[in-house]
């Protein structure tokens, strides 16, 4: 049940830790992958599907880059779409957690 | 797990798809080994930091699936969302099933009725005026006519709620699972 919920928990905010590491800057899918693993504690490969499912959705754009090792390396970047869901879900995050902090407050 | 293991799993997992998808999505999982790589883990640890491909082949079948019924509307695309969201899992099928069976066989008896009154409507348009009808041939034409009127209107009322029904599967398979948008996403908040 706890790691059933903890599952739900990370999904639901996988897509706003990308966002928020977009924003710093652009970066590739092994280094966010690598990130969000040792941040959250997700399986690396998840962030392939999503990185997909953004591509498509148009809040993020890619781009090569030259690597030191190996192929070139591909860049992710976001979109004005991208940048403005971005604002739209860390806000709904902050009133959601605030929310969900006052009522475990009461308790 | 090595990395020839993981690719062949997950090539297997993705069998079926455009081969452009599955070329695309093997060099993504490549490109991350030969990063891991660089960075001095092994093959072994990477595989195992990545998860189980079988699980990421659905994840990235069920996306492209899902895409495809938002792009284009037909039984094809229907039938590949439909199995999208059970291949993730999403839905218990032994619930889902009986329902699916249930609801698409009562469907399917409708539409095989529409298609019925339709030609008995072209019947009695057709051959009606000749067997000397009650109220004359021109009854039979207009009464073939308003048969083949109504099994047209029934048939697009059903197109409608087809739609709508894998519309609202879709919606509960990416409410509920992985790829899905975030709990949190105001637009499916209100959906």
């Amino acid at each position: 049940m706890a790691e059933a919920v903890q599952v739900q928990l990370k999904k639901g905010v996988l897509e706003l830790c990308v966002l928020a590491l977009l924003s710093s800057h652009d970066s590739y899918a092994y280094e966010i992958a690598s990130r969000l693993a040792e941040g959250i504690d997700m399986g690396e490969g998840t962030i392939y599907p999503l990185m997909r499912r953004m591509q498509s959705d148009g809040l993020v754009e890619t781009y090569l880059v030259e690597s030191p090792s190996g192929p070139p390396r591909k860049y992710y970047k976001l979109t004005e779409a991208g940048k403005a869901s971005f604002v739209a879900q860390k806000a709904e995050w902050a009133a959601f957690s605030r929310a969900v902090e006052n009522i475990l407050g009461d308790a | 797990m090595n990395r020839q293991a993981f690719i062949d799993r997950l090539r297997l997992g993705l069998s079926g798809l455009p081969a452009a998808a599955i070329n695309e999505a093997v060099a993504d999982y490549e490109a991350h080994f030969a990063e891991g790589a660089a960075a001095g883990r092994t093959e072994d640890e990477v595989a195992a930091a990545l998860g189980d491909p079988a699980r990421l082949a659905r994840e990235l079948r069920a996306e492209i699936g899902l895409k495809k019924w938002e792009e284009t509307r037909n039984p094809t695309s229907a039938a590949g969302a439909i199995f999208a969201v059970l291949g993730l899992g999403a839905i218990d099928v032994l619930v889902l099933l009986p329902i699916l069976m249930a609801v698409g066989g009562t469907i399917f008896g409708c539409i095989v009725a529409a298609v019925g009154v339709f030609v008995a409507g072209g019947v009695v348009f057709a051959a009606g005026p000749f067997f000397d009808p009650p109220g004359g041939p021109a009854a039979a034409l207009l009464a073939g006519i308003g048969l083949m009127a109504l099994a047209s209107s029934a048939a697009a009322v059903l197109t409608i709620i087809v739609v709508g029904m894998v519309n609202a599967l879709v919606w509960y398979g990416r409410l509920h699972y992985r790829l899905l948008k975030p709990a949190i996403d105001p637009a499916q908040a209100q959906a």
